[in-house]
């Protein structure tokens, strides 16, 4: 109390002082020099009242040397000049100044971050403001010097305009080599004229079977058969690994492999993630597509175009509606949203943003949305370039609603706008046909309430104090209620209320609490209250039944709603009389009371209920899409604060990309369209420097482990150089020219001798090639997730190869901790992990343990981990003590084997090799010697081996 | 690791070994050179010295002795304060102005429109008026900190708690304030508090994680607020069932694949030994290989792990006084006092960072009494007891104990009797671990709204907690995709008034 009285008399002194210093520094403006005798009044104010308060308040960080947020206040240039977020002072209007928003705490900033400043203090400030700030000594052009506007375009570097990305592709000669016998492809120049300028030489070839293992996994994520190891070892003829990869390649195990693969980039899953993961019911038709496209082959360039464009690309021929193009816009649909976020515009533009991040590091290589607070760092990408690809986005709808409470995202119907519209109209009926059926439900509940609290509310007085015999003096109810001449049903529902049980409710406590005496009053009290209540609720229920029995007689299309009650207003009226389960209340449940014709005539709405709600008119097919919406004129935002606003950022692509190109490609800001289709036009150009480039270096990746350029998804200065330029231009020109064709890209590199060396070079040790950078062998790698998964399974034999489709049905999302939060747990399914669906915010376990990623951000590259608790699922889980069960009774069972024969058979099964005389001694021994299992022991360790779990 | 444990023998011959060709498909052998000792990774980096970008030599080093072993002991920055941390974390939000910051205009304005503009709320609707508290404030113990009668408790502990009255936070709503509180952002994905702090220091016993979460929450983020984001997966946080688990379904198998469900130990080293042959015979075929020698570790590792790690988790072996101590001997605080006598065990056992969670309990919307009530019935006799225990241990000198919500509540209500959330100016304490002890730090403004005195945002908060572990929040950062990052990405100031 004293405290505030003083700071009062402090605030009332200082307005005073500020309204004199005001009027007295009124003429002081920017951009002139002030009359002496004023500025000398306005400096000392500075001095004495000012400076203080900056020194010690803003200059720790605010000053020449670390100049946080841009802003340097120890001199007056530099408080003129204000921050990276712009001026300090608004010249026009001082009040509205964003030192004042910024100290005021009103604006998103809040300075100085560690607590605001004393009220005084605030109004020492302001009043300096409007005084013009004046700041002894300061040049007063100064203020008047233009900002360098943020985001203007600049030069870019020779440095920059050179590097090697940005550059167009080259027509790299395959070059000439020594051993042109193993430079079988022209791929295996490019590797061995570095190895050979090195005096190094490849790796001999791999056995067969280490190939055939190679290039199944490789291409289907599965192991070879015995069949297939047979016949492959028996075939002696120059194209029999040709004719094993034509074969995988016609598979449909193949789209399942690597359409996984670009999931992994597509940051694909089945729910928002972040806040509320709530599920995207649709999002399985885009992971399908993604599938069915790799597997037929469908052109690369088709590929993006779709992904980004496809709504807006005509159907094929005889279609309508362009299904696949719908579906394949998930790529920008399915990202993480916040969708609980309140602020939507952030909300909103977070998702743009997220859709630039996706679009720019799968086809592009770059890291695009580090340009939104700023210019790039280090590569030479504008926030112009940003706020330009930002403006297709922000063009772009993924939501139906992004405003409600929690957004609603977009779903797209796969049917024409007429039968989307029939549907909607016959779900409108029927939903309002419910209502109807709820209210005649309702009402004849209600009718009994009311009945009740016709007869019984004048004595709620009563009823609490009878009640309260009962329940707290342990009198019996019938006697008190005869005593008291009350019902003694409705007093048992008045001791069932009252009595004290789990919920702890304040409406309540001066009940519980009064004291004996005080009882009578505290119960007359509840009454009025409750009388009161009830007279305003039948008041509204009046007004409501009028309007609701008009609505039927003029055969309205809708009735309206029942009134509400806000349960928080008068939780005693709501819980006796409303929905709290209290004295009053009347449900389905209390039909008994009712008379016959009433009973009957709940049970029949009840009925139709039930009958209503299977009826449902069927929702035509759907997907999780992005469409057109309206154009906006999109700004840089400074600092990436979208109250902020810099220079306009029309429609656009990459200045350093674009350089020549831009204007013809640009969309002014307010035309119509996204721009998407515009956007995937230039991303496909054939002479287009990157997006041939970053996927061929993809293809490459997923085939070695590493790609040419070692960062799949940064192209940019931060990423690597690639190892073998030519090369990579090369494939990129190779990948072009085929018509943008995978499999044929698959076919130039599996065909090689590279790819076909063996993981041992006996003529070159890893300290000759440490990384393996210059390709002295072919590179080992750990199975992914899903190949030691699916693997397994297909090993013993429960793999159901059933295709596409999805494994769970559902909306929205489940209970805060509900099991349904989690992914379906892949080691309780059989079908292959690309199908399992993904809630992002819980991903299944063994996923994560074996490093799949976050399905969150684009992955091009799995960063693989070796821990213990990774080992803990070889020797321990359920799944692989099923599945090497499965296995061992098969062998066990096969009377055609010996023992010898059944180890036999373990290594081919499990290891796709033949086992060595000496393991099948190995394994002999150790069946015999174990205690019980042997045969399930040995399969698991087989299992668990690095010789299953490492691909030579 | 040299040989095997000794129930089965050695299978194969000892290399060199030259694979004896199957003739029956008449492949052609390669010639295998085996190096008597294969030269390790390091060695060979030492040996060639160079060609390594721009990475220096030494930083490869020491980055390549975290990989081979991610979670070993590593010193601080600096001295540390704390050895560990205990997050109890109270999913929601639990309301300061009805539990550590009281606020007298409350009482006096009841009923009164919101005297400022309201900020950016969760709630749809029109903003209530202010309401006060519920629940009498009364001091504890000498240093006399007010506390509410939902923790009378907590408050005979008062003298151990360093209040913070000031914390801020961006997210509004739960997701965005619990990916906030955890991992310094809601907008990316980013390593949790619990992976950078095992990242920083590793942990001090190999057989258990350095990051356990226990019965942590799956909404609101789920499994991204203890993720290791793109820090390796060594530093992700283990999780011990998770909310929507009774503890009973928990204790058989806390850690999951922890236990064989059929093989006896003896029977389980029987097969191990096997497969460890079949791993060595494999590697003495192939060049050194590092993967491979690391997958041969973790097999032992984990052996080792699930032979000492069960007997942390059996909470029953002690004594029926601290069971009841941590009240689990009453229905109500079983399930939280479960946890915080399993924290106990996991801390003195050499875990790093440990996180309970009462979950999801505390977003009264409405309904405040009855529902704050309950949720501080159920928390507040384990809390107490963890701190007294600890304390009795010696342990609460280096162990940074944690209270906080996600946010805390509005002043006005919501809804008639319910409270919005309040990111702008929340409370909540630590205990323990180097901080000052009876200690009220912050502010809020007169209706607990705003944090005005020394405000500590979630950054500032993430930098002293890494602080009190000797760990220099700037310092502490991780190259990912060509950029340095830390936890507090560009901003976090070191409390230091707080720090004993």
């Amino acid at each position: 109390m004293t405290r505030m009285t003083r700071i009062d008399t402090g605030l009332n002194r200082l307005i005073k002082l500020t309204l004199a210093v005001a009027f007295v520094g009124g003429a002081v403006g920017w951009g002139l020099p002030a009359a002496a005798g004023r500025v000398d009044e306005g400096q000392e104010f500075f001095e004495k009242q000012v400076r203080p308060i900056l020194v010690t308040k803003c200059q720790g960080c605010h000053n020449a040397k670390f100049k946080s947020a841009g802003l340097d206040i120890s001199s007056a240039e530099g408080f003129l000049h204000g921050g990276e977020s712009g001026p300090l002072l608004s010249q026009e209007n001082p009040e509205e100044s964003r030192l004042l928003k910024v100290i005021g705490y009103e604006s998103s900033l809040k300075m100085p971050p560690t607590g605001k400043l004393k009220d005084e203090e605030i109004a020492v400030l302001a009043a300096w403001v409007k005084m013009g700030a004046p700041w002894p000594g300061a040049a007063p052009a100064a203020a008047a010097a233009p900002r360098s506007k943020p985001g203007a375009v600049r030069e870019f570097s020779e440095a920059e305009k050179n590097f090697w990305a940005f550059q167009g592709m080259q027509r790299p000669a395959p070059p000439e080599v020594k051993d042109a016998r193993w430079a079988r492809s022209p791929v295996d120049r490019f590797i061995l004229q570095k190895l050979e300028a090195k005096g190094l030489a490849p790796a001999p070839p791999a056995d067969r079977l280490t190939l055939l293992r190679r290039a199944t996994y490789d291409l289907t994520g599965l192991p070879p058969t015995e069949q297939e190891m047979k016949d492959f070892v028996a075939d002696n003829s120059p194209d029999a690994f040709g004719r094993v990869v034509e074969r995988l390649l016609g598979s449909p195990r193949y789209g399942e492999r690597w359409g996984r693969h670009w999931l992994d980039v597509a940051r694909y899953a089945d729910s928002t993630g972040n806040d509320e993961d709530h599920r995207y019911p649709h999002a399985w038709k885009y992971r399908d597509y993604v599938i069915d496209a790799f597997n037929r082959d469908l052109p690369y360039d088709q590929f993006v175009r779709e992904q980004l464009a496809g709504d807006l690309l005509p159907g094929s021929a005889g279609e309508e509606v362009n299904r696949r193009g719908i579906i394949a816009t998930g790529f920008l649909a399915l990202g993480p949203k916040a969708i609980a976020q309140q602020d939507k515009k952030k909300m909103l533009y977070d998702v743009y943003d997220e859709q630039v991040d996706v679009t720019s590091k799968a086809f592009l290589g770059l890291t695009l949305a580090c340009a939104r607070c700023h210019d790039h760092k280090f590569d030479p990408l504008l926030a112009k370039d940003y706020y330009s690809m930002i403006a297709i986005f922000a063009g772009t709808r993924s939501f139906k609603d992004p405003d409600s409470h929690v957004s609603v995202v977009l779903e797209k119907p796969l049917v024409t706008a007429a039968e989307y519209d029939r549907y909607q109209a016959a779900n409108r009926a029927h939903q309002e046909q419910v209502k109807r059926e709820r209210i005649a439900l309702d009402e004849i509940l209600d009718a009994e309430k009311e009945r009740v609290v016709r007869a019984e509310g004048p004595r709620l007085a009563e009823y609490l104090l009878a009640a309260r015999r009962v329940y707290h003096d342990g009198a019996a109810a019938p006697g008190v209620a005869r005593q008291a001449g009350l019902d003694e049903g409705h007093l048992a529902k008045w001791v069932e209320y009252l009595k004290p049980g789990e919920r702890v409710r304040q409406h309540l406590l001066a009940w519980d609490n009064a004291r004996p005496e005080q009882l009578s009053e505290a119960a007359r009290g509840y009454q009025e209250r409750f009388r009161e209540r009830l007279a305003e609720w039948d008041g509204k229920m009046v007004k409501w039944r009028a309007q609701y029995a008009q609505a039927l007689a003029e055969q309205a299309k809708a009735v309206p709603e029942r009134p509400r009650f806000d349960a928080g207003e008068d939780r005693f009226f709501s819980d006796v009389y409303l929905e709290g389960g209290g004295p009053y209340v009347v449900t389905e449940k209390d039909q008994a009371r009712l008379g016959a014709g009433d009973q009957e005539r709940v049970k029949a709405l009840e009925e139709e209920l039930a009958r209503l709600k299977k009826s449902a008119p069927p929702e035509p097919e759907m997907a999780c899409a992005v469409e057109d919406g309206e154009p906006v004129a999109q700004k840089v935002f400074i600092r990436g604060d979208y109250n902020s606003h810099g220079e306009d950022a029309p429609k656009g692509f990459p200045l350093i990309l674009a350089r020549e190109s831009r204007p013809a490609s640009e969309k002014g800001n307010g035309e119509k369209g996204s721009g998407r289709l515009e956007l995937a036009a230039w991303l496909t150009r054939p002479e287009h420097p990157l997006t041939a480039r970053v996927m061929a270096n993809r293809i490459w990746q997923w085939h070695f482990g590493e790609g040419l350029v070692r960062t799949p998804d940064n192209f940019g200065k931060m990423g690597e150089r690639p190892t073998h330029p030519e090369l990579l231009d090369f494939l990129a020109r190779r990948f072009v020219e085929s018509g943008w064709s995978v499999k044929a890209m698959h076919r130039l590199i599996m065909l090689s001798s590279a790819y076909q060396m063996a993981t041992e070079n006996p003529g070159a040790g890893p300290e000759a090639d440490p990384e393996n950078r210059l390709l002295t062998r072919f590179p080992r790698r750990r199975l992914s997730v899903e190949e030691m998964r699916d693997g397994l399974l297909a090993i013993d034999g429960s793999l159901d190869l059933t295709v596409g489709g999805t494994l769970q049905q559902g909306r929205g999302t489940d209970g805060e901790n509900s099991g349904g939060r989690l992914s379906l747990n892949p080691e309780k399914l059989k079908r292959r992990t690309v199908y399992v669906p993904l809630r992002r915010a819980n991903l299944p376990t063994l996923l994560n343990l074996f490093d799949f990623g976050d399905a969150t951000t684009v992955a091009g590259r799995r960063q693989l981990t070796n821990v213990a608790t990774q080992a803990l699922f070889w020797l321990n889980s359920r799944f692989l003590t099923e599945s090497s069960l499965k296995v061992s009774e098969a062998l066990v069972a096969d009377k055609n084997l010996d023992d010898a024969g059944r180890v036999r058979a373990a290594y081919r099964r499990i290891l796709n090799r033949e086992a060595t005389p000496e393991e099948v001694d190995a394994g002999l021994k150790f069946v015999a010697g174990a205690r019980r299992g042997g045969w399930q022991s040995l399969c698991r360790a087989l299992m668990s081996s690095n010789d299953f779990v490492y691909l030579d | 690791m040299d040989g095997t444990n000794g129930i089965l023998p050695e299978l194969f011959p000892p290399v060199p070994f030259i694979p004896r060709v199957p003739r029956e498909i008449g492949l052609t052998p390669m010639n295998y050179h085996v190096t008597e000792r294969p030269l390790s990774r390091r060695a060979w980096l030492r040996a060639a010295g160079m060609g390594f970008g721009y990475l220096g030599l030494a930083g490869l080093l020491a980055e390549e002795a975290r990989a081979d072993h991610p979670l070993a002991p590593r010193a601080a920055h600096f001295e540390p304060k704390a050895k560990r941390v205990i997050f109890l974390f109270m999913h929601g939000g639990p309301s300061s102005i009805d539990t550590f910051d009281p606020k007298e205009r409350l009482d006096r304005d009841h009923g009164k429109p919101l005297p400022i503009k309201r900020p950016l709320a969760f709630a749809d609707g029109p903003v209530g008026p202010l309401m006060k508290s519920p629940w009498e404030f009364k001091p504890g113990g000498q240093s006399g900190i007010p506390v509410s009668d939902l923790f009378p408790h907590v408050r005979t502990c008062a003298d151990d708690l360093c209040v913070i009255r000031s914390m801020v936070g961006e997210g509004v709503d739960h997701g965005a304030a619990l990916l906030q509180t955890f991992t310094g952002t809601s907008t990316f994905i980013r390593p949790s508090l619990g992976s950078w702090v095992v990242y920083g220091l590793g942990t001090e016993n190999q057989d258990l994680p350095g990051f356990v979460t226990i019965k942590p929450a799956l909404s609101h983020g789920g499994a991204k607020n203890w993720s290791a984001a793109f820090l390796p997966g060594a530093y992700q946080g283990t999780a011990i069932g998770n909310a929507g688990l009774k503890v009973d379904d928990i204790k058989g198998e806390p850690i999951e694949y922890l236990a064989n469900q059929r093989l006896s130990a003896e029977e389980q080293r029987y097969e191990l030994d096997l497969l460890q042959n079949i791993n060595r015979r494999h590697q003495a075929l192939r060049r050194q290989d590092a993967q491979l020698e690391a997958r041969i570790q973790a097999f032992e590792l984990a052996f080792r792990m699930q032979a000492e790690a069960p007997a942390v988790f059996q909470v029953e072996k002690e004594s029926a006084a601290t069971q009841k101590l941590y009240g689990l001997d009453d229905p109500l605080t079983r399930d939280f006092g479960w946890q915080c006598l399993l924290a106990r065990r996991l801390a003195e056992n050499g875990v790093r960072y440990i996180q309970c969670t009462h979950s999801y309990k505390w977003d009264q919307h409405s309904e405040l009494y009855n529902g704050h009530t309950k949720n501080a019935r159920e928390v507040d006799k384990p809390i107490a007891g963890l701190l007294k225990d600890l304390k009795a241990r010696g342990l609460l000198k280096d162990t940074l104990v944690v209270w906080a919500g996600e946010f805390g509540r509005t002043p006005v209500s919501e809804a008639g009797d319910g409270r919005d959330h309040n990111p702008y100016g929340y409370s909540i304490w630590m205990a323990g671990g180097g901080v000052k002890a009876g200690f009220v730090y912050g502010a809020t403004d007169e209706i607990g709204y705003h944090a005005v005195e020394d405000r500590m945002h979630i950054h500032d908060f993430h930098a002293t907690t890494l602080h009190l572990l000797g760990l220099d929040h700037e310092k502490l950062t991780y190259r990912y995709s060509g950029r340095d990052f830390r936890l507090t990405d560009v901003a976090g100031v070191v409390a230091k008034k707080i720090i004993a």
